[in-house]
Protein backbone atom coordinates (compact mmCIF):
# COMPACT_ATOMS: atom_id res chain seq x y z
CA UNK A 1 0.00 0.00 0.00
CA UNK A 2 1.60 3.68 -0.96
CA UNK A 3 0.59 6.20 1.18
CA UNK A 4 0.93 9.94 -0.33
CA UNK A 5 3.16 12.09 1.68
CA UNK A 6 0.60 14.66 2.13
CA UNK A 7 -1.32 12.45 3.56
CA UNK A 8 1.52 10.75 5.85
CA UNK A 9 2.76 13.90 6.98
CA UNK A 10 -0.30 14.84 9.23
CA UNK A 11 -0.95 11.79 10.95
CA UNK A 12 2.95 11.21 11.99
CA UNK A 13 2.86 14.74 13.86
CA UNK A 14 -0.72 13.70 15.47
CA UNK A 15 0.88 10.23 16.79
CA UNK A 16 4.06 12.32 17.51
CA UNK A 17 2.68 14.75 19.61
CA UNK A 18 -0.23 12.62 21.11
CA UNK A 19 3.07 10.55 22.70
CA UNK A 20 4.28 13.68 23.68
CA UNK A 21 1.25 15.33 25.15
CA UNK A 22 0.95 11.70 26.90
CA UNK A 23 4.08 11.60 28.03
CA UNK A 24 3.90 15.05 30.03
CA UNK A 25 0.49 14.22 31.77
CA UNK A 26 1.93 11.14 33.12
CA UNK A 27 4.93 13.18 34.52
CA UNK A 28 3.81 16.38 35.39
CA UNK A 29 5.81 19.82 35.13
CA UNK A 30 8.20 18.65 32.79
CA UNK A 31 11.84 18.56 34.63
CA UNK A 32 15.01 18.98 33.16
CA UNK A 33 15.62 17.41 29.73
CA UNK A 34 17.81 14.22 29.44
CA UNK A 35 20.09 13.14 26.69
CA UNK A 36 20.65 10.14 25.28
CA UNK A 37 23.10 8.76 22.73
CA UNK A 38 22.19 6.30 20.05
CA UNK A 39 25.28 4.82 18.79
CA UNK A 40 25.66 1.95 16.16
CA UNK A 41 27.88 -0.39 16.92
CA UNK A 42 28.99 -2.12 13.44
CA UNK A 43 31.51 -4.54 14.53
CA UNK A 44 29.19 -5.98 17.07
CA UNK A 45 26.31 -5.64 15.29
CA UNK A 46 24.17 -3.72 18.19
CA UNK A 47 23.33 -0.47 19.43
CA UNK A 48 24.11 1.36 22.77
CA UNK A 49 21.04 3.62 24.16
CA UNK A 50 23.97 5.82 26.56
CA UNK A 51 22.34 8.15 29.39
CA UNK A 52 24.77 11.00 28.93
CA UNK A 53 23.97 12.75 32.15
CA UNK A 54 24.29 8.90 34.01
CA UNK A 55 27.08 8.49 31.50
CA UNK A 56 26.20 4.64 31.26
CA UNK A 57 24.64 2.58 29.34
CA UNK A 58 20.57 2.32 29.14
CA UNK A 59 20.29 -0.46 26.75
CA UNK A 60 21.79 -2.52 24.09
CA UNK A 61 20.09 -3.38 20.92
CA UNK A 62 20.60 -6.31 18.29
CA UNK A 63 20.68 -4.60 14.81
CA UNK A 64 21.81 -7.44 12.55
CA UNK A 65 24.11 -6.49 9.26
CA UNK A 66 26.88 -4.27 10.95
CA UNK A 67 24.74 -0.91 11.39
CA UNK A 68 26.71 2.55 10.77
CA UNK A 69 23.94 4.95 9.40
CA UNK A 70 21.37 6.28 12.56
CA UNK A 71 18.91 8.98 12.26
CA UNK A 72 16.97 9.98 15.44
CA UNK A 73 13.64 11.70 14.92
CA UNK A 74 12.31 12.66 18.35
CA UNK A 75 9.13 14.01 16.43
CA UNK A 76 8.48 10.43 14.76
CA UNK A 77 8.76 8.89 18.12
CA UNK A 78 11.77 7.21 15.70
CA UNK A 79 15.03 6.10 14.87
CA UNK A 80 16.94 4.73 12.13
CA UNK A 81 19.68 2.40 11.38
CA UNK A 82 21.44 1.21 8.02
CA UNK A 83 23.39 -2.00 8.07
CA UNK A 84 25.54 -1.96 5.17
CA UNK A 85 26.37 -6.06 5.71
CA UNK A 86 22.96 -7.10 4.66
CA UNK A 87 21.57 -4.08 3.31
CA UNK A 88 18.92 -3.59 5.53
CA UNK A 89 17.28 0.11 6.28
CA UNK A 90 15.45 -0.25 9.64
CA UNK A 91 12.89 1.89 11.88
CA UNK A 92 12.55 1.68 15.56
CA UNK A 93 10.28 3.18 17.92
CA UNK A 94 12.10 5.38 20.41
CA UNK A 95 9.60 4.93 23.40
CA UNK A 96 10.11 0.96 22.92
CA UNK A 97 13.35 0.53 21.07
CA UNK A 98 11.62 -2.33 19.03
CA UNK A 99 11.83 -2.56 15.05
CA UNK A 100 8.72 -1.17 13.17
CA UNK A 101 9.58 -1.34 9.77
CA UNK A 102 12.24 -2.68 7.68
CA UNK A 103 13.51 -2.54 4.63
CA UNK A 104 16.18 -4.31 2.50
CA UNK A 105 17.85 -2.05 -0.36
CA UNK A 106 20.07 -3.29 -3.07
CA UNK A 107 23.58 -2.11 -3.48
CA UNK A 108 25.68 -0.74 -0.63
CA UNK A 109 23.19 1.69 2.18
CA UNK A 110 25.37 3.79 3.72
CA UNK A 111 24.33 7.34 5.55
CA UNK A 112 21.00 8.43 6.31
CA UNK A 113 18.94 10.94 6.94
CA UNK A 114 15.20 12.04 7.38
CA UNK A 115 13.42 15.16 6.16
CA UNK A 116 11.02 14.74 9.41
CA UNK A 117 8.24 17.63 8.12
CA UNK A 118 8.41 15.82 4.69
CA UNK A 119 7.93 12.79 6.10
CA UNK A 120 11.10 11.68 3.46
CA UNK A 121 13.72 9.65 4.27
CA UNK A 122 16.92 9.61 2.25
CA UNK A 123 19.23 6.37 2.29
CA UNK A 124 22.80 6.56 -0.09
CA UNK A 125 23.97 3.87 -2.24
CA UNK A 126 27.80 3.68 -1.72
CA UNK A 127 28.07 1.37 -4.77
CA UNK A 128 25.18 3.12 -7.13
CA UNK A 129 25.93 6.60 -7.55
CA UNK A 130 22.19 7.47 -6.04
CA UNK A 131 20.34 7.69 -2.74
CA UNK A 132 16.98 6.13 -2.17
CA UNK A 133 14.05 8.25 -1.18
CA UNK A 134 11.40 6.19 1.29
CA UNK A 135 8.11 6.86 3.38
CA UNK A 136 9.58 7.74 6.68
CA UNK A 137 7.05 5.71 8.25
CA UNK A 138 6.57 2.37 6.23
CA UNK A 139 10.37 2.34 4.75
CA UNK A 140 8.36 1.79 1.19
CA UNK A 141 10.71 3.00 -1.76
CA UNK A 142 9.33 6.61 -2.78
CA UNK A 143 12.37 7.47 -5.54
CA UNK A 144 15.78 7.94 -6.00
CA UNK A 145 18.47 10.74 -7.04
CA UNK A 146 21.38 10.09 -9.01
CA UNK A 147 24.55 12.02 -7.18
CA UNK A 148 28.30 11.52 -8.12
CA UNK A 149 30.24 8.11 -7.39
CA UNK A 150 30.19 6.68 -3.92
CA UNK A 151 27.26 9.15 -1.92
CA UNK A 152 28.04 8.35 2.05
CA UNK A 153 27.24 11.64 4.40
CA UNK A 154 23.81 13.05 3.73
CA UNK A 155 22.23 15.95 5.37
CA UNK A 156 18.94 17.78 5.17
CA UNK A 157 19.59 21.66 5.99
CA UNK A 158 17.54 24.98 5.91
CA UNK A 159 13.84 24.17 7.04
CA UNK A 160 14.18 21.14 5.21
CA UNK A 161 14.65 22.80 2.02
CA UNK A 162 17.93 21.03 1.28
CA UNK A 163 19.32 17.81 0.57
CA UNK A 164 23.06 17.49 0.67
CA UNK A 165 24.84 14.45 -0.11
CA UNK A 166 28.55 13.68 0.26
CA UNK A 167 29.45 12.18 -3.23
CA UNK A 168 33.28 10.97 -1.46
CA UNK A 169 34.73 9.38 -5.06
CA UNK A 170 33.74 12.57 -6.73
CA UNK A 171 34.95 14.83 -4.59
CA UNK A 172 31.36 17.26 -4.78
CA UNK A 173 28.35 17.34 -2.72
CA UNK A 174 25.06 17.02 -4.75
CA UNK A 175 22.14 19.55 -3.14
CA UNK A 176 18.47 18.98 -4.11
CA UNK A 177 15.94 20.90 -3.37
CA UNK A 178 12.45 19.51 -0.57
CA UNK A 179 10.09 18.39 -0.85
CA UNK A 180 10.21 18.18 -4.74
CA UNK A 181 13.62 16.08 -5.03
CA UNK A 182 15.41 18.62 -7.75
CA UNK A 183 18.78 18.55 -8.41
CA UNK A 184 20.04 22.29 -7.38
CA UNK A 185 23.96 21.90 -7.52
CA UNK A 186 27.24 19.86 -7.87
CA UNK A 187 29.41 21.89 -5.68
CA UNK A 188 33.24 20.74 -6.06
CA UNK A 189 35.00 20.34 -2.77
CA UNK A 190 37.92 18.45 -1.54
CA UNK A 191 39.36 15.41 -1.63
CA UNK A 192 36.76 12.06 -0.68
CA UNK A 193 34.32 13.98 1.29
CA UNK A 194 32.46 11.48 3.61
CA UNK A 195 30.67 13.28 6.70
CA UNK A 196 28.63 16.24 5.90
CA UNK A 197 26.76 18.02 8.92
CA UNK A 198 24.00 21.01 8.42
CA UNK A 199 25.34 24.11 10.75
CA UNK A 200 23.12 26.34 12.77
CA UNK A 201 25.03 29.03 10.60
CA UNK A 202 22.98 28.11 7.73
CA UNK A 203 25.61 26.28 6.02
CA UNK A 204 26.58 22.70 5.17
CA UNK A 205 29.83 21.43 6.50
CA UNK A 206 31.75 18.69 4.40
CA UNK A 207 34.76 16.92 5.91
CA UNK A 208 36.80 15.54 2.87
CA UNK A 209 39.05 12.87 4.70
CA UNK A 210 41.78 13.23 1.55
CA UNK A 211 42.08 16.27 2.11
CA UNK A 212 42.28 16.61 5.53
CA UNK A 213 39.75 19.70 5.78
CA UNK A 214 36.31 20.79 6.20
CA UNK A 215 34.56 22.96 3.11
CA UNK A 216 31.42 25.37 4.08
CA UNK A 217 29.12 25.51 1.63
CA UNK A 218 25.62 27.36 1.06
CA UNK A 219 23.16 25.08 0.17
CA UNK A 220 20.97 27.83 -1.80
CA UNK A 221 23.68 29.51 -3.67
CA UNK A 222 25.77 26.57 -4.47
CA UNK A 223 29.45 27.95 -3.20
CA UNK A 224 31.83 27.12 -1.33
CA UNK A 225 32.16 30.09 1.82
CA UNK A 226 35.20 28.86 3.49
CA UNK A 227 37.90 26.43 3.74
CA UNK A 228 39.19 24.87 7.26
CA UNK A 229 42.54 23.15 7.74
CA UNK A 230 41.78 20.27 10.25
CA UNK A 231 43.45 17.10 11.85
CA UNK A 232 44.34 14.11 9.82
CA UNK A 233 41.09 12.09 7.92
CA UNK A 234 38.02 14.11 9.16
CA UNK A 235 35.06 11.87 9.34
CA UNK A 236 32.09 13.81 11.58
CA UNK A 237 31.21 17.32 12.80
CA UNK A 238 29.32 18.02 15.53
CA UNK A 239 28.15 21.71 16.60
CA UNK A 240 27.95 23.42 20.35
CA UNK A 241 28.26 26.86 21.91
CA UNK A 242 29.24 28.88 18.63
CA UNK A 243 31.97 26.07 17.76
CA UNK A 244 32.34 23.18 15.15
CA UNK A 245 34.10 20.29 16.29
CA UNK A 246 35.65 17.26 13.66
CA UNK A 247 36.57 13.72 14.42
CA UNK A 248 40.44 13.62 12.90
CA UNK A 249 40.51 9.70 12.28
CA UNK A 250 44.26 9.30 12.30
CA UNK A 251 44.74 11.88 15.08
CA UNK A 252 42.83 10.75 17.91
CA UNK A 253 41.66 14.50 18.39
CA UNK A 254 38.69 16.56 17.66
CA UNK A 255 39.51 20.07 16.34
CA UNK A 256 37.67 23.03 16.85
CA UNK A 257 36.80 26.10 14.91
CA UNK A 258 34.99 29.17 15.11
CA UNK A 259 31.54 29.51 13.27
CA UNK A 260 31.68 33.37 13.48
CA UNK A 261 35.09 33.36 11.43
CA UNK A 262 35.86 29.55 10.25
CA UNK A 263 39.09 29.84 12.23
CA UNK A 264 40.63 26.90 13.78
CA UNK A 265 41.07 27.48 17.94
CA UNK A 266 42.15 24.40 19.36
CA UNK A 267 42.31 20.48 19.19
CA UNK A 268 40.96 18.06 21.45
CA UNK A 269 42.85 14.65 22.54
CA UNK A 270 39.86 11.69 22.53
CA UNK A 271 39.89 8.15 22.13
CA UNK A 272 41.67 6.67 19.28
CA UNK A 273 39.51 6.36 15.51
CA UNK A 274 36.86 9.06 16.55
CA UNK A 275 33.65 8.91 13.73
CA UNK A 276 29.81 10.46 14.47
CA UNK A 277 30.07 13.26 16.46
CA UNK A 278 27.44 15.76 17.54
CA UNK A 279 26.80 19.12 19.84
CA UNK A 280 23.87 18.19 22.62
CA UNK A 281 20.87 20.78 21.71
CA UNK A 282 21.16 22.64 25.52
CA UNK A 283 25.42 23.08 24.36
CA UNK A 284 25.95 21.32 27.69
CA UNK A 285 28.64 18.77 25.66
CA UNK A 286 29.88 17.37 22.39
CA UNK A 287 29.55 13.63 22.07
CA UNK A 288 32.42 11.93 19.98
CA UNK A 289 32.29 8.19 19.52
CA UNK A 290 35.70 6.30 19.37
CA UNK A 291 35.42 3.41 16.94
CA UNK A 292 38.96 1.89 17.96
CA UNK A 293 38.33 2.48 21.55
CA UNK A 294 34.87 1.30 21.75
CA UNK A 295 33.70 4.23 23.98
CA UNK A 296 32.29 7.59 23.66
CA UNK A 297 34.37 10.94 24.55
CA UNK A 298 32.13 13.80 26.15
CA UNK A 299 33.49 17.58 25.52
CA UNK A 300 32.55 20.22 27.62
CA UNK A 301 32.27 22.58 24.42
CA UNK A 302 33.91 25.85 26.42
CA UNK A 303 36.35 24.81 27.96
CA UNK A 304 36.79 21.72 25.75
CA UNK A 305 38.01 19.33 28.23
CA UNK A 306 36.97 16.02 28.11
CA UNK A 307 34.31 15.39 30.67
CA UNK A 308 34.34 11.66 30.93
CA UNK A 309 34.38 8.72 28.74
CA UNK A 310 31.66 6.08 28.64
CA UNK A 311 32.11 2.56 26.93
CA UNK A 312 30.04 1.26 24.01
CA UNK A 313 29.51 -2.05 22.14
CA UNK A 314 32.11 -2.94 19.38
CA UNK A 315 33.16 -0.44 16.84
CA UNK A 316 31.15 2.38 17.61
CA UNK A 317 30.57 4.59 13.95
CA UNK A 318 27.16 7.05 14.92
CA UNK A 319 27.19 8.12 11.44
CA UNK A 320 24.69 10.59 11.38
CA UNK A 321 22.45 12.34 13.57
CA UNK A 322 22.32 10.31 16.64
CA UNK A 323 21.65 12.64 20.33
CA UNK A 324 18.27 12.31 21.68
CA UNK A 325 16.96 14.91 24.09
CA UNK A 326 13.53 14.05 25.79
CA UNK A 327 11.29 15.91 27.41
CA UNK A 328 10.76 15.89 30.90
CA UNK A 329 11.66 12.29 32.49
CA UNK A 330 10.39 10.15 30.02
CA UNK A 331 13.38 8.08 28.86
CA UNK A 332 13.33 5.83 25.66
CA UNK A 333 12.88 2.13 25.23
CA UNK A 334 10.51 2.38 28.17
CA UNK A 335 7.80 1.22 26.64
CA UNK A 336 7.83 -2.55 26.92
CA UNK B 1 48.67 -10.34 -9.94
CA UNK B 2 47.08 -7.04 -9.89
CA UNK B 3 45.88 -7.42 -13.69
CA UNK B 4 43.95 -10.90 -12.35
CA UNK B 5 42.12 -8.43 -9.96
CA UNK B 6 41.40 -5.90 -12.69
CA UNK B 7 40.14 -8.69 -15.09
CA UNK B 8 38.29 -10.16 -12.21
CA UNK B 9 36.10 -6.77 -11.81
CA UNK B 10 35.90 -6.06 -15.53
CA UNK B 11 34.31 -9.33 -16.29
CA UNK B 12 31.69 -8.26 -13.21
CA UNK B 13 30.84 -5.27 -15.32
CA UNK B 14 32.14 -3.27 -11.65
CA UNK B 15 33.94 -0.19 -12.24
CA UNK B 16 37.55 -0.19 -12.47
CA UNK B 17 38.38 2.73 -10.71
CA UNK B 18 37.18 0.38 -7.00
CA UNK B 19 40.38 -1.51 -7.37
CA UNK B 20 42.57 1.11 -6.22
CA UNK B 21 43.07 1.15 -2.44
CA UNK B 22 42.00 5.05 -2.47
CA UNK B 23 38.43 4.56 -3.83
CA UNK B 24 35.38 2.78 -2.70
CA UNK B 25 36.09 0.27 -0.10
CA UNK B 26 33.66 -2.83 1.64
CA UNK B 27 31.36 -1.59 4.38
CA UNK B 28 32.29 -2.39 7.29
CA UNK B 29 35.91 -1.38 8.22
CA UNK B 30 38.09 -4.59 10.73
CA UNK B 31 40.00 -3.71 13.16
CA UNK B 32 42.74 -6.06 14.65
CA UNK B 33 44.68 -6.05 18.13
CA UNK B 34 47.41 -8.48 19.24
CA UNK B 35 49.71 -7.85 22.24
CA UNK B 36 52.26 -9.72 23.51
CA UNK B 37 54.23 -10.22 26.97
CA UNK B 38 57.82 -9.83 26.03
CA UNK B 39 60.68 -10.38 28.70
CA UNK B 40 62.65 -7.36 28.29
CA UNK B 41 62.36 -3.82 29.28
CA UNK B 42 60.00 -1.03 27.36
CA UNK B 43 63.05 0.72 26.10
CA UNK B 44 64.43 -2.73 25.08
CA UNK B 45 62.11 -3.72 22.96
CA UNK B 46 61.90 0.08 21.61
CA UNK B 47 64.98 -0.36 21.15
CA UNK B 48 64.58 -2.83 18.54
CA UNK B 49 60.82 -1.55 16.86
CA UNK B 50 61.08 2.18 17.35
CA UNK B 51 62.70 2.94 14.32
CA UNK B 52 60.02 3.44 10.91
CA UNK B 53 63.19 2.36 8.78
CA UNK B 54 63.94 -1.07 10.60
CA UNK B 55 61.27 -3.62 10.38
CA UNK B 56 64.10 -6.57 10.11
CA UNK B 57 62.72 -8.08 13.36
CA UNK B 58 59.74 -8.86 11.52
CA UNK B 59 60.57 -12.74 9.95
CA UNK B 60 58.03 -12.00 7.21
CA UNK B 61 60.49 -9.20 6.18
CA UNK B 62 63.32 -9.33 3.89
CA UNK B 63 64.20 -6.10 3.51
CA UNK B 64 63.49 -2.08 4.10
CA UNK B 65 64.45 0.55 2.26
CA UNK B 66 62.93 4.56 2.87
CA UNK B 67 62.92 8.22 3.41
CA UNK B 68 62.65 10.56 6.09
CA UNK B 69 64.05 8.43 8.69
CA UNK B 70 60.99 8.45 11.83
CA UNK B 71 59.85 11.81 10.91
CA UNK B 72 56.48 12.54 10.00
CA UNK B 73 55.61 11.50 6.16
CA UNK B 74 58.67 8.90 5.88
CA UNK B 75 58.05 6.39 3.50
CA UNK B 76 59.30 2.97 3.74
CA UNK B 77 59.29 -0.02 0.94
CA UNK B 78 59.10 -3.78 3.05
CA UNK B 79 60.50 -6.34 0.46
CA UNK B 80 58.56 -9.52 2.01
CA UNK B 81 60.19 -13.05 1.71
CA UNK B 82 63.42 -12.32 -0.42
CA UNK B 83 64.83 -10.68 -3.13
CA UNK B 84 62.47 -9.31 -5.46
CA UNK B 85 59.60 -10.70 -3.38
CA UNK B 86 56.29 -8.65 -2.98
CA UNK B 87 56.01 -5.34 -1.85
CA UNK B 88 54.08 -3.58 0.55
CA UNK B 89 54.35 0.66 0.64
CA UNK B 90 54.01 2.38 3.91
CA UNK B 91 54.35 6.24 5.38
CA UNK B 92 54.93 7.44 8.57
CA UNK B 93 51.55 9.62 10.58
CA UNK B 94 52.66 9.43 13.99
CA UNK B 95 55.61 8.70 15.88
CA UNK B 96 56.34 9.28 19.52
CA UNK B 97 59.53 7.89 21.32
CA UNK B 98 58.35 9.09 24.90
CA UNK B 99 55.14 7.03 24.33
CA UNK B 100 56.84 4.36 22.57
CA UNK B 101 54.67 4.41 19.39
CA UNK B 102 54.09 4.74 16.07
CA UNK B 103 51.05 4.66 13.42
CA UNK B 104 51.50 4.19 10.04
CA UNK B 105 49.35 3.72 6.66
CA UNK B 106 49.95 1.26 3.64
CA UNK B 107 50.01 3.20 0.68
CA UNK B 108 50.36 0.37 -2.05
CA UNK B 109 49.86 -3.25 -1.65
CA UNK B 110 48.58 -5.75 -4.15
CA UNK B 111 45.37 -7.56 -2.39
CA UNK B 112 46.77 -10.17 -3.49
CA UNK B 113 49.38 -9.78 -1.26
CA UNK B 114 47.70 -8.71 1.76
CA UNK B 115 44.19 -8.79 1.65
CA UNK B 116 43.17 -5.50 2.43
CA UNK B 117 42.41 -1.79 1.45
CA UNK B 118 42.64 1.70 3.72
CA UNK B 119 44.79 0.13 6.18
CA UNK B 120 46.23 1.91 9.09
CA UNK B 121 48.22 0.36 11.93
CA UNK B 122 49.50 1.64 15.15
CA UNK B 123 53.04 -0.41 17.08
CA UNK B 124 53.42 0.34 21.23
CA UNK B 125 55.73 -0.85 23.63
CA UNK B 126 54.21 -0.43 27.34
CA UNK B 127 55.07 -1.45 30.48
CA UNK B 128 54.46 -4.87 31.69
CA UNK B 129 54.49 -7.22 34.24
CA UNK B 130 57.82 -8.23 35.87
CA UNK B 131 59.84 -5.09 34.81
CA UNK B 132 59.07 -6.91 30.87
CA UNK B 133 56.65 -4.84 28.40
CA UNK B 134 53.61 -5.58 26.98
CA UNK B 135 53.59 -4.61 23.15
CA UNK B 136 50.29 -3.72 21.07
CA UNK B 137 50.07 -3.78 17.67
CA UNK B 138 46.38 -2.59 16.41
CA UNK B 139 45.29 -2.54 12.63
CA UNK B 140 42.26 -0.79 11.09
CA UNK B 141 41.53 -1.36 7.11
CA UNK B 142 38.77 -2.64 4.86
CA UNK B 143 38.62 -6.17 3.14
CA UNK B 144 40.43 -6.18 -0.12
CA UNK B 145 37.35 -6.58 -2.29
CA UNK B 146 35.56 -3.49 -2.15
CA UNK B 147 32.12 -3.93 -3.70
CA UNK B 148 29.31 -6.56 -2.05
CA UNK B 149 29.58 -10.41 -2.76
CA UNK B 150 33.38 -10.37 -2.44
CA UNK B 151 35.00 -13.50 -3.61
CA UNK B 152 36.39 -15.58 -0.52
CA UNK B 153 39.93 -14.82 -0.15
CA UNK B 154 38.80 -11.07 -0.71
CA UNK B 155 36.45 -10.93 2.04
CA UNK B 156 36.04 -9.43 6.01
CA UNK B 157 37.64 -12.83 7.65
CA UNK B 158 40.45 -13.38 5.27
CA UNK B 159 41.56 -9.65 5.97
CA UNK B 160 41.34 -9.83 9.56
CA UNK B 161 43.00 -13.79 9.24
CA UNK B 162 45.68 -12.15 7.18
CA UNK B 163 46.70 -9.08 9.19
CA UNK B 164 46.35 -11.11 12.69
CA UNK B 165 48.89 -13.50 11.16
CA UNK B 166 51.28 -10.75 10.35
CA UNK B 167 51.20 -9.51 13.92
CA UNK B 168 51.72 -12.80 15.36
CA UNK B 169 54.37 -13.70 13.38
CA UNK B 170 56.08 -10.44 14.19
CA UNK B 171 55.05 -10.31 18.19
CA UNK B 172 55.82 -13.89 18.51
CA UNK B 173 59.71 -13.46 16.91
CA UNK B 174 59.86 -10.50 18.88
CA UNK B 175 59.08 -12.18 21.82
CA UNK B 176 61.33 -15.54 21.50
CA UNK B 177 64.37 -12.97 20.73
CA UNK B 178 64.13 -11.50 24.21
CA UNK B 179 63.36 -14.67 25.64
CA UNK B 180 67.09 -16.28 26.57
CA UNK B 181 67.31 -12.58 28.75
Amino acid sequence: MKRGLMLLRPSFQATSFGAILSALVLVGTPCAAGTFAFVTNQNSSDLSVLDLDKRTELKRIDVPGKPAGIHVSPLLDSFYTVSPDNMTVRRFSLSSCKVQAEAVMPGGPTGVVLAQTTGQLFVSDWYNSRVFVLDAETLNWVGELETGAAPAGLAVAGDDEFLVSADRDADQVSVFSLPDLKLLHRIDVGTRPFGVAAGPDGFVHVANVGSDDVYVVDPARGVVIAIIAVGARPYGIGFAAGQAFTTDQYADTVTVYTLSDYRKIDTVDVGEYPEGIAGDPDGKMVVSTNWFSNSISLIDPISHDVLAEVPTGDGPRAFGQFLYSTVGDVQPCHVQ
Amino acid sequence: MVFRVLVFLALLGLPLVSATSSQAHGPTRQKVTVTREVAASPADVWAVVGNFQDMSWHPAVYSSTGEGGNAIDATRVLTLGAEGGSTISEVLYKFSDEKMSYSYRITEVDVEVLPVTNYSSHLTVKPGANGGSLVEWKGAFYRGFPNNDPPEHLNDEAAVKAVTGVYEAGLDALATKFSGN
